[in-house]
């Protein structure tokens, strides 16, 4: 209703004829005569009409927001997105201790390689397939974090976990790698079938 | 150094030139599709059945020399692989590299494999079978992939554009994922291998990308007869056969413990209880370390297949590793009992 009400003012103000509202039933009305001053007060500032009258007014009311605010003397250091970078790719940037065969085999790629030698070769980039809980499995909402302290710790502590789960990963392909094959293949030499 | 590179890169030229021939006669012509079928009914030959495929497989990555490359794809990331066997003065010698990103690649002489990689110094184990993106039960003995997988000849396609015979590995229970492997008739190499879950969604396949088999083995691996290779792996840090204060109570059938040893994590140095169980085809880590962080339920990360579930419980983060699906990393960690 007050929608309606508001449209039949907005035409009335732009002289428009309206039906059973005249300046009169206006005067009459508290709310409407408002919302009347108030489409007056947008059109003026629109159309740049406003005069000095409003001013005192407002930068009034900024002083004693600006009055009332706390004074904050250390705003919280976001965490910035090379604390992320860097731990993923702390541990690809060792030095390459190095082979001679491994040169000599590698030689095709060493002229193919030249460009970005910092590709984690196993991400654990979860798949858009298999994510039942976010990446460090911390499944509490944002909210419950009212202290900002708490979040940049909690971010730190995904990156170690991140770290960790990494390390892990390595490490179980290097166990693979150190097993001395059990299940050697006895009949080898056998062939199939003919 | 740089003569060698230049000779290296000739090489790989003039073999590129020669690639795709595949030598006709090389290997004894298999009973296949590729034949006409006899009208004699006494010449039918009996079709190779799956486990005779992979037996062939064995035998053809043990045998031939080949040259090849394939992309490991996961997720939606490609790396992209060369690999070389060959047969030299008698001696099995064989090669995988990655091709792009930080250098890591595996050799081997016979019985010793060697691992470079850029982030850590290289070492050698005595072992049959390189570890790495080739499944090493393609290699090895197919009975024991047998006990928990059935064998299932499927049907022809064609890949790399040879004719190739697809056999699926279907796990006989559901702990854990298919794999299916595109055989190459002509040569029984593999053409193509893909990781398949329950759900029949592809998980990480392995397409090859050029093939060549030739009459000689590679230069390149000629030179690994005249390498010095490192010195096998020593871990003074790793007490092996250790006594654990836990047990895995619960494993899907067929896997067998490898290894029980207690070590330290590199680059985190964070001293873990460790197993290692196999079925022939899927290897499965279980680490336990002792940590003061509050208990929290499982949290699975994967990467293609491998899967890594993590929990928390009894003072104790368990962290279960392996190509096997998340139910059953799950229920492996949910097994753990403590002393």
């Amino acid at each position: 209703m007050s929608n309606k009400n508001s449209e039949s003012i907005s035409a009335f103000l732009d002289s428009y004829e309206t039906e059973g509202l005249s300046i009169d039933d206006l005067k009459q009305d508290h709310q409407q005569l408002d919302t009347f001053g108030r489409y007056h007060m947008i059109g003026d500032i629109m159309r740049g009409e406003t005069g000095q009258y409003i001013m005192p007014d407002l930068a009034n009311n900024i002083a004693v927001a600006i009055a009332a605010e706390p004074t904050v003397l250390a705003p919280q250091k976001a965490p910035s997105l090379a604390h992320r970078v860097k731990a993923k790719v702390v541990q690809f940037t060792k030095p390459a201790g190095q082979f001679a065969i491994a040169a000599s085999a590698a030689g095709l790629m060493v002229l193919g390689v030249q460009q970005a030698n910092v590709v984690e070769e196993e991400s654990l980039v979860p798949s858009q397939v298999f994510q039942p809980m976010p990446f460090g499995g911390v499944a509490d909402p944002v909210s419950y974090n009212f202290e900002k302290p708490s979040i940049t710790q909690q971010k730190q502590d995904l990156i170690k976990r991140q770290q960790k789960l990494q390390a892990i990963l390595l490490d179980h392909q290097k166990q693979i790698k150190l097993q001395a094959s059990s299940s050697q293949p006895e009949q080898r030499q056998e062939q199939p079938e003919k | 150094m740089k003569s060698v590179f230049i000779l290296i890169v000739s090489a790989c030229m003039s073999m590129s030139v020669v690639a795709q021939q595949p030598q006709e006669g090389e290997s004894p012509t298999k009973p296949s599709a590729q034949q006409p079928a006899p009208t004699d009914q006494q010449q039918v030959e009996p079709q190779p059945t799956a486990k005779q495929w992979l037996q062939r497989l064995s035998n053809s990555l043990r045998q031939l020399n080949f040259d090849t490359s394939f992309v490991v794809v996961r997720n939606n990331r490609a790396e992209p692989y060369r690999w070389l066997h060959g047969i030299e003065d008698g001696r099995e010698l064989e090669l995988i590299s990655l091709l792009n990103g930080p250098r890591k690649e595996a050799v081997r002489v016979d019985n010793t494999v060697s691992y470079f990689e850029s982030n850590q110094q290289p070492y050698s184990v005595t072992t049959d079978s390189i570890s790495g993106p080739i499944p090493r039960a393609f290699t090895s003995d197919i009975e024991k992939v047998h006990q928990s997988y059935d064998l299932v000849e499927v049907g022809k396609s064609r890949i790399l554009g040879r004719p190739a015979q697809l056999i699926r590995l279907v796990s006989k229970d559901k702990q854990r994922f298919g794999y299916w492997v595109w055989l190459d008739i002509e040569s029984g190499l593999l053409l193509k291998a893909a990781i398949i879950n329950g759900e029949g969604e592809l998980l990480e396949q392995i397409q090859f990308t050029h093939l060549t088999i030739s009459e000689h083995s590679n230069e390149m691996l000629k030179q690994l007869l005249e390498a010095e290779l490192p010195k096998t792996h020593d871990n003074p840090l790793e007490v092996s056969q250790a006594q654990l204060n836990w047990r895995v109570n619960w494993l899907p059938n067929g896997f067998d413990m490898l290894e029980s040893n207690q070590h330290f994590v590199e680059t985190i140095n964070l001293p873990v209880d460790f197993l290692l169980f196999n079925d022939g085809l899927v290897d499965v880590s279980v680490y336990v370390s002792a940590t003061d962080e509050a208990p929290r339920k499982s949290s699975i990360n994967q990467t293609g297949a491998t899967v890594l579930l993590s929990q928390i419980r009894e003072g104790y983060e368990i962290n279960v590793v392996g190509k096997v699906p998340a139910q059953t990393a799950n229920a492996i960690a949910d097994s753990i009992t403590f002393n």
